[in-house]
């Protein structure tokens, strides 16, 4: 379960609006590699890990996720407050508009809507590990992209921020693969999916996990 | 920046430094200085959490008439107010 806290995990205070901006933060609201899917991924994935460290690992990370789908909201609401509808036009966010106004909704910056297609559960160690690898990069060449369109050190410095967080739960995600190996043969790790072949498990390990 | 604000963003830096070390502890159990570290970091931010809900309203909810006004009341977290 989960308990709210009435706080942002860094502050968001954005005194210009700037909807042009908003329309490609919204990418990491909802978008392939958002902070969405990096959630629901790592929710989603932890049932099946054999290792407590990495049932661990998942929930943790997944959770910090969730406090970063709200700075995101919270980015996007304060860069779409007090416009007119002028404004919104110049700035290409008449698309967006005329679905949601200026309400905050999961979608990508070429406006698709949140799919869960963007992430996935497969329920085995090795490969689930991989994906979040790849996530975490993935969101950080995002946060890459976004810094290179914005000026508004109210607006990079919660970015920068997001994108140094991709980095540590890489590291994490590297340190939990390298947890999962040991417990594995070495000479052959993908012998059988230790998240399935419970049996295996036991045989190779030799030890009480 | 307000009284307010800058006790805010103490707490966030000593809960920015309790996550890091969870996080960390999950894939490094054993390491005793990360845990004192956040043993440290934990007192320090209940401290200032304590002063901030006295003065300011609840962080995490616990239920009494008082408390609930002052836990529906403005500003969110995604709010602006007028001193931002």
């Amino acid at each position: 379960m989960w308990v709210y806290e009435k706080k942002l995990q860094y502050p968001v205070k954005i005194k210009n609006p700037n909807p042009a901006m908003a329309k490609i933060i919204i990418s990491q609201y909802g978008g392939p590699d958002g902070e969405l899917g990096a959630s629901l991924r790592y929710l989603s994935q932890r049932y099946s890990m054999p290792y407590p460290e990495l049932k661990a690992i998942l929930t943790d990370i997944g959770t910090e996720e969730l406090a970063h789908l709200e700075m995101i909201g919270a980015m996007v609401y304060q860069l779409t407050r007090n416009l007119t509808p002028e404004e919104i036009k110049e700035a290409g966010m008449d698309a967006y508009f005329v679905d949601h106004t200026t309400g905050i909704y999961p979608s990508s910056a070429s406006g698709v809507p949140f799919t869960a297609a963007y992430l996935q559960s497969k329920g085995d160690v090795l490969t689930d590990l991989h994906e979040n690898l790849a996530a975490e990069q993935k969101a950080r060449t995002t946060y890459d992209n976004i810094l290179r369109f914005c000026d508004d050190p109210d607006v990079v410095e919660p970015i920068r921020f997001l994108r140094a967080r991709e980095i540590v739960h890489y590291q994490r995600f590297g340190e939990g693969l390298r947890i999962a190996t040991d417990n594995l043969d070495s000479k052959n790790f993908y012998a059988f999916n230790a998240s399935f072949d419970k049996g295996c498990r036991k045989k190779a390990q030799g030890n009480n996990r | 920046m307000t009284e307010k604000q800058i006790l805010m963003r103490k707490i966030a830096t000593y809960d920015f430094a309790i996550v890091e070390l969870n996080l960390y502890l999950d894939t490094h159990p054993k390491d005793k200085e990360a845990h004192r570290k956040l043993e440290e970091y934990e007192t320090k931010s209940m401290a200032l959490r304590e002063k901030y809900e006295s003065e300011y309203g609840p962080i995490i909810f616990r239920d009494s008439p008082d408390n609930r006004m002052k836990w529906i009341k403005n500003p969110w977290p995604w709010d602006l107010c007028e001193e931002d």
